[in-house]
């Protein structure tokens, strides 16, 4: 594997604190050096990041990659591809395809579709590394455990019924214990049906002017303060997906004020659009049309403190790709969610580093080592998995994701802040185009990613020293 | 078979210093006349029911398998759960001991005429009923039936709390697969580990067990998942763990229960014989690859590691059958042991009675 050496970039790796210019050595897939001048005569490949910031390989805990079962929307190739094109090295996927990721065997299948091709058994152009999320449930209807143990030990790297709630307080009461002892976290999707039918949009003004059922901002609010007193006794590490309600960022501060494993993530546009948009583009805007809905300013205001106070931990996009013949429904028929692994970098410096709410090292913590964390994919020791191994995957935990020191795996990110760009749906890898940021005029991009030590997106002309 | 079981004859008799007692002398320290459970007993206690049980062992190998202690008395089964082998055991015990033995169940009772068990024991005793062994679905069943009546009472089980004999009689075992290292005081289990693995918030059997084996010195680790081992057990006075595999290697003992299908069942899904899930995990499956005792799992088991099972089996769920037909098992010697230990407690508290004790 040819070695790759990225120079003169402001090397930001918040789990060893540094930020200083220096060089990336990376090599045989892990990263080999770290240091100003580092030797550049044995480098096959060297990357220029002068004036740009070298990161960790960006991860993104929460994207639907719809396959199996939705692979007009996307396929776990496509979302992978589109991942590395905006900056993201690794990307964990929610289980709620058809059928659900809800075994072990589905698991690997997940494992199997991003590494190899099945036909030839060949490897696939590299995209960004994909890791499986779980069910809780099986089949995800809420019912009964879903077969956690054998999900873990076959590599899944948490447990969720995204797209649904686990509503039962005695489903979730077992499930926090059955999956305390895996070490892995249980993302709960926060919304209480009972609260939520027939509800397109957020309940507020708008939704009343237009004759949409709103979705009130308690039916997430509920949700949280009843999960984190099942799991006061109990302790399993427990996530927020895609918070939306400023009242919810409330409850988690105080939850993490008493030392209890409680995080959350927070979505781009969560952070940057309210519930007025769903009256653009002469209105009933479907690309407006999220789950949770947009809300207001209080509560991106609120989320705001919630990132800069580091009650919200994680930033994620919940890439959600649908067709644009689903989209154009009708507001209440059409899906809920939007594309957004290409655009998310851009949306967060946008959001939080041009009016200064966090700094470049917060935010990347948020992006690399906080969601390694969560997934449990920041260990450096080894566990492997069976057959992993023989199959020469390096699909495991014990990668050391979301790090950039000696050791840690040759993930990284090269970002230009300075790079001026408009979004332009049309030219995303992602077979989905659904994202309300088209045409927004952005600053800040991914021009390189690295990922095993293969450089996969190299945006400028930066290779200066291929040989 | 029971390599490991090489005594056929009683721990006491053959490994302890103590000469195996006269009963009378061993019954003078026991003066209750209701068992019902081994938390409320003190070590010394359960000393003496094993030492009887010690003292009645050779009658089963005898060709005339009575002794008249209890000639002339009356024990009635009152057996308002499903059981077989609990039953034979108790009927068989007080045959052995001479005893007449009626059986009432259930079905065709006046219990299922909406009778209180009150009510139901009283009337048994006042047909001249000197002791009463009662199962029960409902935990505290057997103190309600100690409280209402004045003769002996057995809790043969009751719920989830407690079934006394049984964790008497795996004691028991356990102590005879040790006698043959001829300890100095066969009863003092200090250093001795045993795992209990399985359904343990459902099982009497554990709770009894770990009262007992922890009371004379023992560790009892319980393993098994989350939602069958939860921590709130270490209540009990016993270790929790959730990897089989680490807790092995590190045992004397191992006693696989049944999953209780039929207490996880939830109601409104009718699962009440559907043996495929529970509410407690998600699949047979993945119960198996985490805490059947497979052959691979107990070859990794000490040589001088015991196996142990309070039956019913489910082979091939929480046991291989090759390891329960295996030589490190001694689940039919603890099916003996049964009849020993039961005899010691009917005439024990049957014998309290008689000398005026009132204490349950």
């Amino acid at each position: 594997m040819p070695s790759v050496l990225i120079v003169n970039g402001r090397v930001i790796d918040p789990a060893s604190g540094m930020d200083q210019v220096a060089d990336v050595a990376i090599a045989d897939g892990i990263v080999a050096a770290v240091g100003p001048k580092l030797d550049r005569s044995r480098a096959d490949q060297i990357i220029d990041a002068g004036d740009c910031i070298v990161t960790p390989g960006l991860i993104d805990p929460h994207v639907h990659l719809r396959e199996p079962g939705m692979e007009e929307a996307e396929t776990i190739r496509s979302g992978s591809a589109a991942s590395a094109d905006g900056g993201f090295t690794t990307v964990c996927c929610m289980p709620n395809t058809t059928p659900a990721i809800d075994d072990d065997a589905m698991i690997e299948y997940v494992y199997t579709a991003a590494e190899l091709d099945p036909q030839t058994g060949n490897r696939l152009p590299r995209g960004a590394r994909v890791f499986p999320v779980g069910a809780v449930s099986k089949g995800r209807k809420g019912e009964e455990l879903a077969e956690i143990m054998l999900m873990a030990k076959a590599g899944a790297v948490g447990f969720s019924d995204d797209g649904d709630c686990v509503a039962s307080a005695g489903l979730m009461r077992t499930a926090l214990s059955y999956i305390k002892p895996t070490g892995l976290s249980l993302m709960q999707h926060c919304q209480d049906m009972s609260l939520t039918r027939g509800a397109s949009m957020h309940a507020g003004s708008i939704s009343t002017t237009l004759g949409l059922g709103g979705w009130p901002r308690v039916a997430e609010e509920t949700v949280i303060e009843r999960d984190v007193r099942l799991n006061r006794g109990i302790g399993c590490p427990y996530h927020v997906q895609h918070l939306s309600s400023g009242g919810s960022v409330a409850i988690i501060r105080a939850a993490r004020k008493e030392g209890l494993p409680v995080s959350a993530e927070v979505s781009p546009h969560h952070l940057l659009l309210t519930h007025e948009e769903v009256l653009k583009h002469g209105g009933y805007w479907t690309n407006a049309k999220m789950n949770p809905p947009l809300r207001e300013q209080t509560d991106i205001n609120a989320i705001l403190e919630g990132v800069a106070d580091g009650t919200i931990t994680i930033l994620a996009t919940d890439h959600a790709p649908h067709t644009r013949d689903r989209k154009a429904l009708d507001f209440e028929a059409a899906p809920f969610g939007i594309v957004g692994i290409e655009t998310a970098l851009a949306l967060y410096i946008k959001a939080l580093i041009e009016p200064g709410v966090i700094d470049w090292p917060r935010m990347i913590a948020m992006m690399t080592i906080e969601p390694a964390r969560l997934c449990g994919l920041d260990r450096l020791d080894a566990p492997s998995g069976p057959g992993a191994a023989a199959l020469g995957w390096v699909h495991r935990s014990g990668l050391g994701l979301g790090r950039l020191h000696v050791g840690a795996a040759g993930d990284v990110t090269v970002i230009d802040p300075k790079h001026e760009w408009t979004i332009d749906a049309s030219k995303f890898l992602s077979l989905c185009r659904n994202t309300p940021f088209d045409g927004w005029k952005v600053r800040g991009r991914a021009v390189a990613t690295v990922i095993a030590g293969e450089v996969v997106l190299d945006r400028r002309v930066g290779v200066v020293g291929a040989r | 078979m029971s390599t490991n079981a090489p005594t056929r004859t009683a721990p006491v008799a053959s490994g302890g210093t103590a000469a195996p007692a006269d009963p009378n002398e061993i019954l003078s320290r026991w003066n209750r006349r209701a068992l019902l459970g081994l938390q409320d007993l003190s070590a010394e206690e359960i000393r003496t029911l094993l030492a009887l049980a010690s003292s009645f062992a050779d009658v089963s190998e005898r060709s005339v398998k009575k002794v008249p202690a209890l000639r002339g008395r009356v024990v009635a089964n009152l057996f308002f759960e499903d059981s077989t082998r609990t039953r034979l055991s108790f009927t068989l015990a007080a045959q052995r001991l001479s005893a007449d033995v009626i059986d009432l169940t259930e079905s065709g009772s006046s219990v299922s005429k909406g009778e209180t068990i009150a009510d139901t024991v009283r009337n048994v005793e006042a047909m001249g009923v000197d002791a009463l062994v009662i199962r029960h679905k409902a935990a505290g069943a057997a103190l309600v039936a100690a409280k209402a009546v004045k003769c002996a009472v057995i809790n043969a089980g009751d719920g989830k709390h407690e079934h006394p004999t049984q964790g008497l009689l795996d004691i028991y075992t356990l102590i005879e697969s040790r006698a043959h290292a001829k300890p100095a005081d066969p009863f003092d289990l200090r250093g001795v580990r045993v795992a209990i693995v399985g359904d343990i918030v459902s099982s009497r059997v554990a709770r009894s067990n770990i009262a007992g084996l922890t009371k004379l010195g023992a560790q009892v680790i319980c393993v098994g998942p989350p939602t069958l081992a939860p921590r709130s057990l270490e209540a009990l006075g016993c270790q929790i763990e959730h990897d089989l595999d680490a807790v092995l290697p590190h045992v004397d003992a191992i006693n696989m229960l049944r999953i209780q299908f039929e207490r996880h069942a939830s109601a409104e899904e009718g699962r009440a014989s559907h043996k495929s899930s529970s509410n407690a995990f998600p699949s047979l499956r993945e119960y198996t690859q985490g805490f059947a005792l497979t052959r691979e799992r107990a070859a990794r088991l000490k040589p001088s590691t015991i196996v142990m099972h309070p039956g019913p089996m489910n082979r091939g769920i929480e046991i291989a059958g090759d390891v329960a037909d295996g030589e490190k098992s001694v689940i039919f010697r603890q099916v003996t042991n049964g009849l020993p230990v039961r005899m010691a407690a009917l005439f024990a508290c049957v014998s309290a009675e008689e000398r005026g004790r009132t204490t349950i």
